[in-house]
């Protein structure tokens, strides 16, 4: 039986199909934007054409994400974390700990040889960290989101960007770039604060074995070179990460049928 | 200040209160039918509010975990400044008490239990007290609150000072303080207070106290999570000392009794720990749904403690030591309630801003990690909505409910 994961996420809503093999036969990614049943049923149907595969030819549906609840479709729903770290086992089962950062949280899971979460931990109330901070700052210096990793990679003179709150770093930025700073040099800093948020979160579920990194912040090169530098240890980055969830969700659905 | 007067203030505090009543928060599990003992408790508590307000009651303004026989041996009424916030948030338009006390540049950072009752007395709701008597554990914080209401309402503030270890020496620095603060009280108010009225008071505390613990041994091997709420209610209101105390004590263990074995359900447990929210809270109506709550604080050894009729203030002093958080009392204590109550993980509730959980956490964190035990520490404010969001503590709180299971 083919089977559905949707991870409906506060930036994008993802989907994945999987077969009986756990093996992904099609996927895709929207943004979410502010209806997020609207996004579920465009990135379904992206999905299932990729796959060229009919609604009526999927037995399961499993939602993940912020919006899990709200479908009306699906046959379940699961926390992200529960399905970021199948999602991650499944194609690497020697990964141990997972960095997850998504758009509006980021999260350190370990995850035990079966695939099953052994503890995680959560940023705090603020967004400082996570995808929309990337956003936000990338507004802030007037450069594409996709192109922070390429030009944190120019940086001679990185700055250091002290604020911990995502509207305080704003302000920060836009100082720093008034003040003539090099983009490059100020990217990096952004990228080595995601990175500084990030190794406590690990260091507080309990760093052990490899380390492998998931959601759309993943595809930026510059914050994964920021983790492995802050932690001196090399990040496995998954295929596809930001699908992750979703993958992981329509294997707990292959799991359950 | 003359009665007559606490009296006119009362009346128009009493006012202020009624209009400050807003909307019902969230749904109630209305369905839900309630325990005797919970009705009890809810319209004794209503009336002691109400007394608290007249003319000629007298009114004592305590903090967490204050001995409350003390206060009932004067024939006071214990307005319990933590606990009342979570009452309260129920009821009035703590939004507007909010604001009010953002008006007065008080920073969201502090914890909103303290700066719950500090609105509420800015806003001349509270009824004015004619002592406040604090003590310096679980919470400074709570205690300096309690400072500053003394001072705005000019009532005397009597502090005990409770000590870390239990010792002969800790003990008698502890009884020295309460007698003094007794008759520090009985001078204030120009009565004597007799043996004999600190004697009936302790008696009927330990008949609360002898249903309580049988009760809690009940909750040991069945699952009542109704009567662990309920225990959790009756600790809060720590209206230890006065005969209806004892009754819902009484007709809680009778309802324990008819109710276990009945439930059967093999569900997890997990022990609550942190400042406990309102019954209809969205967080514990959704975890009911999947888990059993057991909830932390009733179940301390102190709560546990029979008093000595014959030298009660030593046995005060003791209890009031135990309540300190001491990590490795602490340790020993809550790695006992894990086995007793066959816990199966941990739910750290921290709010905002209080440094009390966020220090003693890592203990807890350990004992759970000792144990094998799932944990989760969360980030919540249970007073002022502004400072919480339930989707982002629900996300995290949907995987430890998966991690459980
Ligand atoms: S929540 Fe913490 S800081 Fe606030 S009153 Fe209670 S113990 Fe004190």
């Amino acid at each position: 039986m083919i089977t559905a994961g949707i991870d409906i996420g506060s930036l994008s809503t993802k989907c994945a199909l999987m077969d009986e093999d756990q093996k992904v036969i099609g996927f895709d990614v929207v943004l979410t934007g502010g209806n997020n049943k609207a996004a579920t049923e465009e990135v379904y149907k992206k999905a299932l054409a990729n796959a060229k595969l009919k609604r009526s030819d999927v037995g399961y549906v499993v939602t993940t994400g912020y919006g899990r609840e709200n479908i009306p479709f699906a046959d379940k729903h699961v926390s992200e974390i529960t399905c970021h770290a199948l999602g991650m086992h499944i194609t690497n089962p020697e990964i141990r700990t997972i960095l997850e950062i998504g758009g509006q949280d980021s999260k350190a899971i370990r995850v035990n040889e079966d695939g099953h979460v052994d503890n995680f931990h959560m940023n705090d109330k603020c967004a400082a960290g996570c995808g929309r901070f990337l956003e936000v700052t990338a507004r802030a210096m007037g450069v594409e989101l996709g192109e922070l990793g390429g030009i944190s990679e120019k940086s001679e003179n990185t700055v250091k960007i002290s604020s911990t709150c995502t509207v305080f770093a704003e302000t920060e930025i836009v100082s720093l770039v008034a003040v003539g700073t090099a983009i490059p040099d100020i990217v990096k800093g952004v990228h080595n604060s995601i990175a500084t948020r990030a190794t406590s979160l690990l260091r507080a579920v309990g760093l052990s074995g490899p380390l492998g990194m998931s959601g759309g912040v993943a595809l930026n090169s510059g914050v994964v070179k920021s983790v492995e530098e802050a932690l001196g240890k090399e990040v496995y980055i998954v295929e596809n990460p930001q699908v992750r969830g979703a993958i992981g969700a329509a294997s707990i659905g292959q799991r359950l049928v | 200040m003359l009665q007559e007067t606490i009296g006119q203030e009362r009346q128009i505090q009493y006012q202020n209160l009624l209009n400050l009543v807003g909307d019902q928060r969230q749904d109630t599990d209305e369905d839900k039918p309630l325990l005797k003992a919970s009705q009890m408790r809810s319209i004794i508590n209503s009336h002691r509010m109400m007394q608290a307000y007249r003319e000629g009651s007298r009114v004592a303004y305590v903090s967490e975990q204050f001995p409350s026989e003390i206060a009932f041996a004067f024939d006071m009424i214990p307005w319990n400044l933590e606990s009342m916030a979570i009452m309260l948030a129920q009821s009035v338009d703590v939004d507007r008490v909010f604001k009010l006390t953002q008006e007065h540049q008080l920073s969201r950072d502090i914890c909103s239990f303290l700066r719950g009752p500090y609105g509420m007395m800015m806003e001349n709701c509270y009824p004015t007290p004619d002592f406040v008597l604090t003590n310096t554990q679980p919470c400074e914080g709570l205690s300096k609150v309690g400072l500053i209401s003394g001072k705005g309402y000019k009532a005397p503030v009597l502090a005990l000072h409770a000590p870390n270890s239990i010792d002969e020496d800790s003990l008698s620095y502890l009884v020295k303080q309460m007698e003094h603060m007794m008759s520090r009280m009985e001078e204030d108010l120009g009565i004597e207070v007799g043996p004999d009225s600190l004697k009936s008071v302790v008696e009927y505390s330990n008949q609360a106290r002898e249903y309580y613990n049988k009760t809690v041994q009940l909750l040991r091997s069945n699952s009542l999570p109704d009567v662990s709420r309920e225990l959790q209610e009756i600790f809060g209101m720590n209206y230890f000392g006065v005969k209806e105390n004892a009754r819902i004590c009484k007709v809680l263990y009778e309802e324990a009794m008819q109710l276990a074995g009945k439930e059967t359900s093999k569900r997890k447990r997990v022990l609550w720990i942190g400042q406990v929210p309102e019954e209809s809270h969205e967080i514990l109506q959704h975890m009911r749904e999947v888990v059993d709550i057991v909830y932390w604080a009733p179940l301390w050894d102190a709560n546990m403690m029979m008093l000595d009729e014959k030298d009660p203030l030593k046995s005060i002093a003791e209890r009031a030591i135990l309540y300190h958080w001491d990590a490795e009392r602490t340790k020993v204590e809550t790695s006992q309630i894990c086995e007793d109550h066959e816990i199966d993980g941990f739910l750290i509730a921290n709010v905002w801003g209080c440094r009390n959980v966020m220090g003693i956490s890592q203990v807890l964190r350990d004992i759970a990690n000792s144990k094998k035990l799932k944990h989760l520490t969360i980030s919540i404010d249970l007073v002022d909505r502004n400072n919480y969001a339930f989707n982002q503590v629900k996300n995290r709180v949907d995987a430890f409910l998966e991690l459980l299971q």
